[in-house]
C-alpha cells in the first residue's frame, strides 16, 4: 500500500497501476442550519432557519426543519440532513407504535427520553444532528430539551443549537435567563416578547453565520395546538 | 403429531395416526375428542376449544386462592399460602410480588411458571421507564405479560417458545395516571380489568361473595376487611400471620406488603 | 486544538459617540487549567491608543514589547503621536514579517485620532490582515459568542456610559459560554479628555 501510494503517482509514472485508486468516502455531511426554542409558562416556541446548504452552495432557501411529532411536541433538527430524515421517520414510527401499544399520546418528556435512547443506540455511528425538542409537559408548562449527537439530554427553558448555536446562546442567557443583569424582575416571559427576542437573535445570527439565513419557520405550541409562522431573514 | 385426524361425526370412524401408520378405529367421538385433541396446543378440538388451555385453567383451580379488590383509594390483594409442612419456611413462599413501585401482582397456579411471567413484567416496566422515563401503565404491563403468555406452541423465529401454556393466573394491582386498577390474566393471555376478582381453588365461591360485598364507594379499609373475610371463608385453615399475604397499592405508599404485626392486626379485626 | 486557544481569552472593542471602548477577560490558563485571574491582554500604547492581544500568552507579551520598541522609535523619529490607523499598519507589518512562522495573536486596536479624536477600531488575523469596520471588532476563543452578542446589543453613537454597559454585557455573557475565557474582566472607555478603567466581577467557573 505504501509502495503504491508513495511512488506510483509521482515518482514513477511508468509504473502507475491502473484502477488502483484510493477512494475516500465520508458518511457525514454538514448541511448547516440553526434551531432555537424558548419555553414559557403555558407555551413553547421553536424556530429553525430555512437554509439547507453544503459548504458555499445552497440547496434550498425554504427547507422546513421543524417536525411536529404530536399535538404538543415539535422537534427541530440541524446538521446532517440525511440523518435528520432518517431519524425523524423512525421517530414518527415510534410515536405511532406507542399510540397503538399504550392507547395514549406520547408526552413531551417521554418523547425526550425516547429520543435520548434512540440517539445513544447509535453511540458508535451517531446521527450527526443537533436536536432541540420543544413542547408542553404533563402540567401544560412549556419545556425545551436539547441533545448532543449521542443522546445527552438536558431540559431547560431556552436553547439554541446548530451552526449559529454559539452566537445565539449567550444572548438567550442574557435576555431570557437575565444572566449578568442586576435589579430586573424575573417575571415569566410573555409569548410576544419571546417571539420578538427569537426573531432578533436569528437576524443577528444570519449576519455572521453563512449557514444560517433565508428565513425561519416558527412553531408556537400551546394547549390549543401548534401554530405555524414564517419570518424572512437576509438571503445572501 | 404425524396424524391427520379426519373427522367424521359421532359414532362414525375416527382416524388415528401413530408413527406414520394410519389405522381406522371405530369409536365414540365423545371419548376421543378429549384424548386426541389435547396432545398439542396447535390443534383446535372440533368444538373449537384448545384443550391444553382448559387444562391449564384446571391447574389454576388447584392453586391457592388469591383475591383482589380495587377501590378509589387503592387496590388490595390477598392470597392464601399453603404451608404443607411445619418444617417449611413460610416466608419463602412468595405469591404476591412487586413488579415495579406502582404495580404488584398475585399469582395462582404453577409458581415456577409465574416467575417467568413476572420476570417479563419487571423487565418490560424497567424498559418502559428506560425508554420513556415514565411509569408503565397497568394495562400495558398486563399486555406485555400477555404477549409472552400467548407464545406457547411450536418455537418460532424468536427461538424457543414455551411448549405449553403457562399454568398460572395473575392479578395485577397497580396505580397509574388512570388511578388504582386491578387486572386479571389467564393462561391464554386474555386480560380484563376488574373491580374485584378472585383466582385459585376458592375462586368460584370467592367471586360470588365479592359480587355481594363490592360497591363503588368502598374504602380501602373496607376492602381489606372484605378480602380477608372472603379468604377466611374459602380457606380450609384458620387465618394466621404465616398462611396469608396481604398487599396494598395506594398513592401514598405504593406497593406495600403487610408485616406480620399488621397481618395479626387485620386478622383480629375480622375475627 | 489550535495553539491560538492554548491559553484562552477574549477581547472586544467597540466604537461609540466620540469615544471607543476596549475590554478583555483576565484569565491566563493552560488549556483547561486556570493559572491566574489578573492577566493583562490590553496594553496602553499611547494616551488614546490601546492594544489588545488575544491568543498565545507568550506571544501576547513578545508582540507587545516588539511593538512598543517600534512605536518608541516611530515617535522619536516623527516627534508626534501615532495615529491608530498607522499603528495598525505597523502591527500588520510586524506580523507579516513572520508570515511563515507567525506569532499566535490576533491583535485588536482601539483608539482615538490624535488630532480629530475620531474613534477607531481594528482587528487582524495572526499574519496581519487588517479589518476596520464601522462598529465593533472581537477576538479570542469565543468570537462566535461575541459576534452573536454584539450583533444584537450594538447601536451606533452610544454615549460612554451606554457603551460601557453594552461592551461589558457582550463580553461577560460571551465569556460565560466559553470554558477558557472569563474569570474577571477589564473595560477601558477612551474619551478625548479621559480614559476610564473599570474592573468587572464575573462568575468564576
Amino acid at each position: 500500500m505504501a509502495l503504491l501510494g508513495g511512488y506510483s503517482a509521482g515518482s514513477f509514472p511508468d509504473y502507475e497501476v491502473q484502477g488502483a485508486k484510493k477512494v475516500h468516502f465520508s458518511p457525514y455531511a454538514d448541511n448547516g442550519g440553526s434551531v432555537m426554542a424558548i419555553a414559557g409558562e403555558d407555551y413553547a416556541i421553536i424556530a429553525a432557519d430555512s437554509r439547507l446548504s453544503t459548504g458555499f452552495s445552497i440547496f434550498t432557501r425554504e427547507q422546513q426543519k421543524l417536525f411536529p411529532l404530536s399535538n404538543t411536541t415539535v422537534l427541530g433538527c440541524s446538521g446532517c440532513w440525511c440523518d435528520t430524515l432518517t431519524l425523524t421517520r423512525i421517530l414518527q414510527a415510534r410515536m405511532q407504535m406507542y399510540k397503538h401499544e399504550h392507547h395514549k399520546e406520547l408526552t413531551t418528556p417521554a418523547t425526550a427520553q425516547m429520543l435520548s435512547t434512540m440517539l445513544y443506540y447509535k453511540r458508535f455511528f451517531p446521527y450527526y444532528i443537533s436536536n432541540i425538542l420543544a413542547g408542553l409537559d404533563e402540567n401544560g408548562k412549556g419545556c425545551v430539551y436539547s441533545y448532543d449527537p449521542i443522546g445527552h439530554c438536558e431540559r431547560s427553558n431556552f436553547r439554541a443549537g446548530g451552526s449559529a448555536g454559539a452566537l445565539l446562546q449567550p444572548l438567550l442567557d442574557n435576555q431570557i435567563g437575565y444572566q449578568n443583569q442586576e435589579g430586573v424582575d424575573k417575571t415569566p416571559l410573555p409569548q410576544d416578547r419571546a417571539l420578538a427576542i427569537l426573531k432578533d437573535v436569528f437576524i443577528s445570527a444570519a449576519e455572521r453565520d453563512i449557514y444560517t439565513g433565508d428565513g425561519i419557520f416558527i412553531n408556537i405550541i400551546t394547549k390549543d395546538g401548534i401554530k405555524a409562522d414564517k419570518f424572512d431573514l437576509r438571503k445572501d | 403429531m404425524e396424524s391427520q385426524p379426519g373427522l367424521r361425526l359421532a359414532g362414525k370412524t375416527w382416524t388415528i395416526g401413530a408413527c406414520g401408520q394410519n389405522t381406522s378405529v371405530p369409536v365414540l367421538c365423545m371419548f376421543l375428542t378429549r384424548s386426541e385433541y389435547d396432545r398439542g396446543v396447535n390443534t383446535f378440538s372440533p368444538e373449537g376449544r384448545l384443550l391444553q388451555l382448559e387444562y391449564a385453567n384446571q391447574a389454576i383451580k388447584l392453586g391457592c386462592t388469591a383475591i383482589g379488590i380495587s377501590t378509589s383509594e387503592g387496590v388490595v390483594l390477598a392470597v392464601e399460602k399453603r404451608v404443607t409442612s411445619p418444617l417449611m419456611e413460610p416466608t419463602t413462599i412468595e405469591k404476591i410480588v412487586e413488579i415495579d413501585k406502582h404495580i404488584g401482582c398475585a399469582s395462582s397456579g404453577f409458581m415456577a411458571d409465574s416467575r417467568t411471567l413476572i420476570d417479563r413484567a419487571r423487565v418490560e416496566c424497567q424498559n418502559h421507564w428506560f425508554i420513556y422515563n415514565e411509569k408503565m401503565t397497568v394495562e400495558s404491563a398486563a399486555q406485555a405479560v400477555s404477549n409472552l403468555a400467548i407464545q406457547f406452541g411450536d418455537s418460532d423465529d424468536d427461538g424457543s417458545a414455551m411448549s405449553r401454556p403457562f399454568g398460572v393466573a395473575i392479578l395485577f394491582a397497580g396505580i397509574d395516571e388512570h388511578g388504582p386498577q386491578l387486572f386479571h390474566m389467564d393462561p391464554s393471555g386474555t386480560f380484563v380489568q376488574f373491580d374485584a376478582m378472585a383466582i385459585g381453588s376458592g375462586s368460584e365461591g370467592a367471586q360470588q361473595s365479592l359480587q355481594e360485598v363490592y360497591h363503588k364507594s368502598m374504602t380501602l379499609k373496607e376492602a381489606i376487611t372484605s378480602v380477608l373475610t372472603i379468604l377466611k371463608q374459602v380457606m380450609e385453615e384458620k387465618l394466621s400471620d404465616t398462611n396469608i399475604e396481604v398487599m396494598t397499592m395506594t398513592p401514598g405508599k405504593m406497593f406495600y406488603m403487610f408485616t406480620k404485626e399488621e397481618l395479626q392486626e387485620v386478622i383480629k379485626d375480622i375475627a | 486544538m489550535s495553539i491560538l486557544a492554548y491559553n484562552g481569552g477574549a477581547i472586544i472593542a467597540m466604537k461609540g459617540k466620540n469615544c471607543v471602548a476596549i475590554a478583555a477577560d483576565r484569565r491566563f490558563g493552560v488549556q483547561a487549567q486556570t493559572i491566574s485571574c489578573d492577566f493583562d491582554k490590553i496594553f496602553e500604547m499611547g494616551p488614546h491608543l490601546y492594544l489588545g492581544l488575544p491568543g498565545l500568552a507568550t506571544d501576547t507579551i513578545t508582540v507587545m514589547e516588539r511593538l512598543r520598541f517600534r512605536l518608541n522609535l516611530y515617535e522619536l523619529k516623527e516627534d508626534r503621536k501615532i495615529h491608530p490607523k498607522t499603528f495598525s499598519s505597523m502591527i500588520s507589518n510586524l506580523l507579516y514579517e513572520k508570515r511563515f512562522g507567525p506569532y499566535f495573536v490576533e491583535p485588536i486596536v482601539a483608539g482615538l485620532d490624535p488630532v480629530t479624536f475620531e474613534p477607531f477600531v481594528c482587528n487582524m488575523d495572526l499574519i496581519g490582515c487588517p479589518n476596520e469596520p464601522e462598529d465593533f471588532v472581537v477576538g479570542g476563543t469565543c468570537t462566535e459568542q461575541l459576534y452573536g452578542m454584539c450583533e444584537v446589543l450594538y447601536e451606533p453613537n452610544l454615549e460612554p456610559d451606554d457603551l460601557f454597559e453594552t461592551v461589558s454585557q457582550a463580553l461577560v455573557n460571551a465569556c460565560d459560554r466559553d470554558a477558557i475565557s472569563g474569570w474577571g474582566a477589564i473595560v477601558y472607555i477612551i474619551e478625548k479628555d479621559k480614559v476610564t478603567i473599570r474592573h468587572l466581577k464575573t462568575r468564576m467557573d
